[in-house]
């Protein structure tokens, strides 16, 4: 807003040209961002777990081993890609195309902070599921274009865990919807205003959040739920025939996703940008801050959960998709639909609103 | 009531709660590793890094060629050829190591009666190529040059034992 | 008379006449020695061997003790004798503990670890933890042997095997022991190289490593060494030889036990000639073009033999067998030669005048049959050049049985005494008409024999020599009924071949006379005589090197073998063979006895064996031969001599047919003006591969050619 305002007002432009430079600025920048924090979340995934296994973790590029990924990433892509001679070239190359750019798109909806987001649709919500459904079309594709049969076996394996999962992500998110009224994000941030008290946390939606971190667990093929990549069966997953820049496409959209759906837990759940307490010293913190905390939370338990949760079998991880959460989160939806028709206004009938 | 404790512990996730508070005591125990470009563990005297071929104090080769090492050699890496040298004494004209073939078991020195062919201090020789690993003599003569004070130090410290 | 003894608890019945550790041996105990050795005399002198004698107050030393002096029991019950019991344990550990005293720590530096007696026994006896002596061991001057002996004599434990050899078996009794006590030395007696053709065998005698072998010093260990069983070619006799390998190289050769042939003795030649087989090899084939041989394929070098062939009458084409060549080959050349249609065709590379059926060119007294002999007449040969190994025989047999040998050739030192008859022919006459001396000492002996040589047959006048040999063999009763010495048949009449193909080259017919009627064909002479006056137009040399062509002409000579020698330097086309030491093959000795090489390495470059090359040049020829393997090339030799498939075995004596001696030869006169020459000028520098051996050219020169000449300036 601020930058449109800017150019229209004092360069001059007409309108539709300063929203549109603006936008484009403020794309590049935030997915800028995004993707150098990319790099970060990947060393301090790999930090976490090492220090679960007594080790030390990347250390020896740049201070901490902070330029580790970046090091990796240059490697990546000064590599060879190697494209197998019975690869269908043009799919195996869209296929780690279409996993980046829709874990790119994703990040257009999530507000950062009051007011800080790219696209403040009224949709968000569904937009956002919208692009993680497709998600699975990255997947498939690169398996099945691989022309490999660890790689295809992978990709079907993959697409049914994704395809499972987002079920009860999807009632989740409709409890969620309930509570706020609202599809829009910033929308659902403000409904759990103005301090921690108003978080869905601290609601009859609390199980959801369980629910909705081990359902963004096995959505995006993290341990204990990466059958895709169970290296004695299937040696590395959809990706195994790929290397070079297209592997790093790949690893770079699985990474967004789960800081994506980890901060989709932080808006939906712990009230996003909102301070803890709505008090003078935290309300001072710029919102953005207060939203990585809680993303930052959020993923330390992803790691977390990679370092000390054995890998399901098969069978298992669809019992616990269909059989355990599936009719948990739809249950939750009668109770959070009896709940806000029925409790809320008794409730605030009682204190007063 | 065992099945509703049971029950109520899957509910309430309690395993992965302990899990989790195990895991995060692993995450503060002190590091196990070694920061290894940088920091070395303690290294034994008896330690079978990589060989070398050593001197006398007044530079005169040890080897005599006697090829008590390549016989015993499990890996028959050693490939050794002699000839009566110019002054008369038995020496070896080749001494080759294939480092690719060695297994580190260090009978060449235990086999070597006069502590010619050692396995010293040194597992820091990674190289670019293969054919670097096949060691000749010059090589190995060189690396005793290069080893000989902490290896003649290792000798020392192990001689009580031996 | 037997006797009966307990020996470690098992009666066993010995002959009296063995020694105690022999009847131990009969008995299964194994007893540890140094000095004994069962073809020297007993020394008794490393006391090793003791044993111990149930009643006696000491050990006694079994070598030195006979079994006709070990009394019964005063109860009549035979002796008891223990070789393992506590008190012979501690007898030996301290004869060991003696021995070395003074021997030297040094088994890593010294040639013979590996194959010590003395490191072995001391495993067995030593008591390694248990030092007594502190003192500094004894230092002794090393000896000069010559070239092929490297002596430490600091590690002598005086045990006098080499003393006893060269002084018994060699007949050169150069070496002895000087001082007393501890003092004692094994030295040559005037410092001198050690002169005989049988030296190295004190190498394989000495049971420590003050005696090993020169050209051998430090190059290999026993353990790293793949032995293969092969056969001496370096002169007719056929010694059975181990070649040691390793990789692709021949590191030594040394003899194996063949009681029939060589006993265990080795002649130096054969041992040493190793290192010849890695020098001027041929490689890969050569063609000459414009007067200099260069590297070409093998397809080129048949395609330039074939064009030559089909351009040549086959009346104007020869071959010559050399004298290192195995029977496959010499069959496969003349076969492939036979088909062509020539008939210019000799083995006898020397010209010796040797013809007839089988008996008259072998050695039909046999080996073992020497033993036996009493009186001995030698025309023309020099058998300690020529055999060095039968000349030992020889020298058993005047030791044990008193042998009387006459001489008629170049006086040389044979070892035992010989009467030296002179060097003219004429004796011969002499000799066969009985008014000779000599020829009255071969009538009046029992068992009679003469040994004739290159050097007298070789002869322009060589039938006439045969043919008064032959009735020289008649007259003085050397042909007696057929069979061995001990079947009670005998006969005296031997030849004495110097070159190891030579006895199957005459088996397979390679001579002259290849027509019916055995007629026909040019002999060695007669082909380079042809290809002087241009008669002759091919000549395909086997390994023939021996052979005067310096003023051969421009005939087209093709050359197969293995080193670059005289037959490679005139040769168009050069096909590289297989040395003794890279193929399997056969050679016959001068007894006709058939025996195996086995391969040891394979061939260097792109040389093959040599059958194998006749049988391809025979498809580029369009004249195949019927054999495809070594198998079937055997088969074929074996139908057509049957005698070569009973292999180490002589064929049973055929003199039984006087009219074979009848007809030996031709009567004539004899070129008296010309002396009887030898046969072999330089013992050292015989065949090809000993000219190309570094050691052999040093023995030549320091043992045959009065060792280091000082030069001028030093």
């Amino acid at each position: 807003m601020f930058l449109t305002n800017w150019f229209q007002h004092t360069a001059g432009w007409p309108y539709p040209v300063a929203w549109t430079v603006a936008q484009l600025i403020l794309i590049v920048v935030y997915q800028g961002v995004v993707m150098v924090s990319v790099a970060f979340w990947i060393l301090a995934d790999r930090k976490i777990w090492a220090a679960v296994q007594m080790r030390r973790g990347p250390n020896v590029v740049g201070a901490f081993g902070l330029l580790q990924t970046f090091a990796d990433a240059m490697k990546f892509m000064f590599k060879e890609p190697v494209i197998p001679a019975a690869a269908n070239k043009v799919i195996f190359l869209l296929a780690p195309i279409i996993s980046a750019t829709l874990a790119f798109s994703a990040w257009a909806v999530v507000p950062l902070d009051n007011g800080w987001v790219i696209a403040d649709i009224n949709v968000g919500v569904l937009y956002l599921f919208a692009i993680s459904s497709l998600g699975v079309y990255g997947v498939i594709m690169g398996g099945w274009a691989s022309n490999s049969k660890y790689g295809f076996l992978s990709a079907l394996r993959s697409a049914a865990q994704m395809v499972s999962y987002e079920v009860s992500i999807g009632f989740v998110i409709v409890t969620v919807l309930i509570f706020a009224g609202s599809l829009n994000l910033s929308d659902i941030v403000r409904a759990q205003g103005p301090d921690i008290r108003g978080w869905y946390l601290f609601s009859p939606l609390a199980p959801m959040l369980v629910v909705m971190f081990i359902s963004s667990l096995a959505e995006t093929q993290r341990p204990p739920f990466d059958l895709l990549e169970a290296e004695s069966e299937l040696v590395a997953g959809y990706m195994v025939e790929y290397s070079s820049t297209p592997f790093l496409l790949y690893f770079l959209g699985e990474y967004m996703n789960i800081i994506l759906l980890c901060a989709l837990m932080s808006i939906m759940f712990l009230g996003g940008w909102l301070p803890p307490v709505a008090v003078f010293p935290f309300t001072a913190v710029p919102g953005v801050l207060w939203l990585l905390l809680k993303i930052m939370v959020l993923f330390f338990m992803v790691s977390m959960v990679k370092a000390f949760v054995p890998r399901y079998r098969y069978d298992q991880l669809m019992r616990l998709g269909w059989k355990v959460l599936l009719p948990v989160s739809m249950a939750w939806v009668v109770v959070a639909a009896g709940w806000v028709v029925f409790v809320r206004p008794a409730l605030a009938h009682v204190f007063g609103g | 009531m065992a099945y509703l404790d049971k029950k109520a512990r899957q509910i309430f996730l309690w395993e992965f709660v302990q899990a989790f508070l195990l895991a995060m005591r692993y995450f503060f125990a002190p590091k196990v590793t070694l920061n290894y470009p940088f920091e070395k563990a303690p290294q034994s005297p008896r330690f079978r890094g990589e060989h070398a071929l050593r001197r006398y104090a007044n530079g005169e080769e040890r080897c005599i060629a006697c090829k008590l090492c390549e016989a015993i050699c499990p890996a028959q890496c050693i490939v050794i050829e002699a000839e009566p040298r110019d002054d008369g004494s038995r020496r070896t004209t080749r001494y080759d190591i294939d480092m690719t073939k060695c297994i580190y078991c260090g009978y060449c020195q235990e086999a070597c009666p006069v502590d010619a062919i050692v396995e010293g201090p040194n597992l820091e020789f990674s190289t670019e190529t293969r054919e670097e690993l096949f060691y000749d003599k010059t090589k190995l003569l060189a690396n005793g040059d290069r080893w000989e004070q902490a290896i003649a130090k290792n000798i020392e410290l192990d001689a009580p034992y031996r | 008379m037997p006797r009966k003894l307990i020996i470690d608890g098992k009666e066993i019945e010995a002959e009296d006449n063995l020694t105690l550790l022999q009847a131990c041996e009969q008995a299964g105990a194994e007893i540890p020695r140094f000095c004994y050795h069962e073809r020297l005399s007993v020394a008794g002198n490393c006391r090793m061997c003791l044993v111990e004698w149930v009643g006696a107050p000491k050990l006694q030393a079994s070598c030195s003790l006979q079994v006709k002096d070990i009394f019964p029991n005063k109860d009549g019950t035979p002796a008891k004798i223990n070789t393992n019991s506590p008190a012979v344990k501690k007898g030996r550990e301290g004869v060991m503990e003696f021995l070395l005293i003074n021997h030297p720590l040094d088994c890593p530096i010294c040639d013979q670890g590996g194959e010590c007696d003395l490191q072995d026994q001391a495993m067995g006896y030593g008591r390694a933890a248990f030092h007594r002596f502190a003192e500094n061991k004894r230092a002794v001057a090393d000896v000069d042997m010559g070239p092929l002996i490297k002596t430490v004599m600091t590690r002598c434990i005086k045990c006098t095997r080499c003393v006893r050899f060269a002084t018994e078996v060699a007949g050169v009794p150069e070496l002895g022991a000087t001082g007393r006590g501890e003092d004692v030395e094994i030295t040559t007696y005037l410092e001198q190289a050690f002169g005989s053709e049988l030296s190295g065998n004190i190498v394989d005698l000495c049971p420590v490593g003050a005696l090993t072998s020169k050209p051998y010093a430090f190059h290999g260990r026993p353990w790293e060494l793949k032995h293969t069983e092969s056969i001496d070619i370096c002169d007719a006799q056929g010694c059975n030889t181990r070649i040691d390998t390793r990789g692709r190289s021949v590191m030594r050769i040394l003899p194996r036990l063949n009681e029939g042939i060589n006993e265990e003795w080795l002649h130096d030649k054969g041992r040493h000639i190793g290192d010849g087989l890695g020098r001027q090899r041929l490689d890969k084939p050569y063609v000459r073009k414009n007067g200099k041989l260069v590297p070409s394929s093998w397809a080129d070098a048949f395609a330039a033999i074939a064009a030559r062939v089909k351009a040549t009458e086959p009346d104007r084409m020869a071959a010559i067998v050399g004298d290192l060549a195995a029977a496959e080959e010499i069959k496969a050349l003349k076969d492939l030669m036979i088909r062509l249609g020539v008939v210019h065709l000799d083995c006898r590379q020397d010209g010796a005048k040797i013809s007839g059926p089988r008996p008259a060119y072998l050695f039909n007294t046999t080996i073992t049959g020497v033993d036996a002999a009493d009186a001995l007449l030698l025309i023309g040969c020099n058998p300690r050049w020529e055999a060095p190994v039968l000349n030992a025989r020889l020298r058993k047999a005047w030791l044990n049985g008193g042998l009387k040998v006459a001489n008629l050739g170049v006086p040389v030192d044979l070892t035992y005494p010989v009467e030296q008859l002179g060097t003219s022919v004429e004796v011969l006459n002499a000799l066969a008409d009985g008014s000779h001396p000599f020829a009255e000492v071969l009538r009046n002996a029992k068992r009679p024999m003469l040994i004739l040589g290159n050097g007298a047959l070789a002869r322009r006048d060589g039938a006439v020599v045969l043919e008064r040999a032959a009735r020289i063999a008649r007259e003085t009763g050397m042909i007696g009924p057929a069979g061995t010495p001990a079947d009670g048949g005998w006969i005296g009449f031997n030849i004495l071949h110097t070159a190891a193909s030579r006895v199957a080259a005459l088996d397979l017919g390679f001579v002259p006379g290849q027509n019916p009627d055995g007629t026909g064909g040019r002999d060695v002479a007669g082909i380079i005589d042809g290809a002087q006056k241009g008669e002759i137009d091919f000549i395909y040399l086997l390994g023939a090197d021996e052979l005067p062509l310096e003023n051969i002409g421009r005939p087209f000579m093709v050359y197969q073998g293995s080193h670059g020698d005289v037959g490679a330097n005139y040769a168009d086309v050069i096909l590289p063979g297989a040395a003794f030491t890279e193929k399997d093959g056969l050679f016959v000795n001068f007894e006709g006895r058939v025996q195996e090489a086995e391969r040891a390495v394979f061939p260097p470059g792109e040389a093959k064996e040599d059958w194998a090359i006749l049988r391809a040049l025979s498809d580029v020829l369009g004249e195949a031969l019927p054999y495809d393997t070594l198998a079937d090339l055997r088969a074929a030799l074996v139908a057509e001599l049957p005698h070569y498939g009973r292999i180490g075995e002589v064929p049973l004596w055929q003199g039984a047919d006087p009219a074979v001696w009848n007809s030996l030869g031709a009567d004539g006169v004899f070129e008296t003006d010309v002396p009887i020459g030898q046969a072999i000028s330089d013992y050292y520098l015989t065949n090809p591969i000993a000219r190309a051996s570094r050691v052999m050219a040093e023995c030549s020169r320091v043992l045959l050619c009065g060792g280091d000449q000082k030069v001028a300036a030093e």
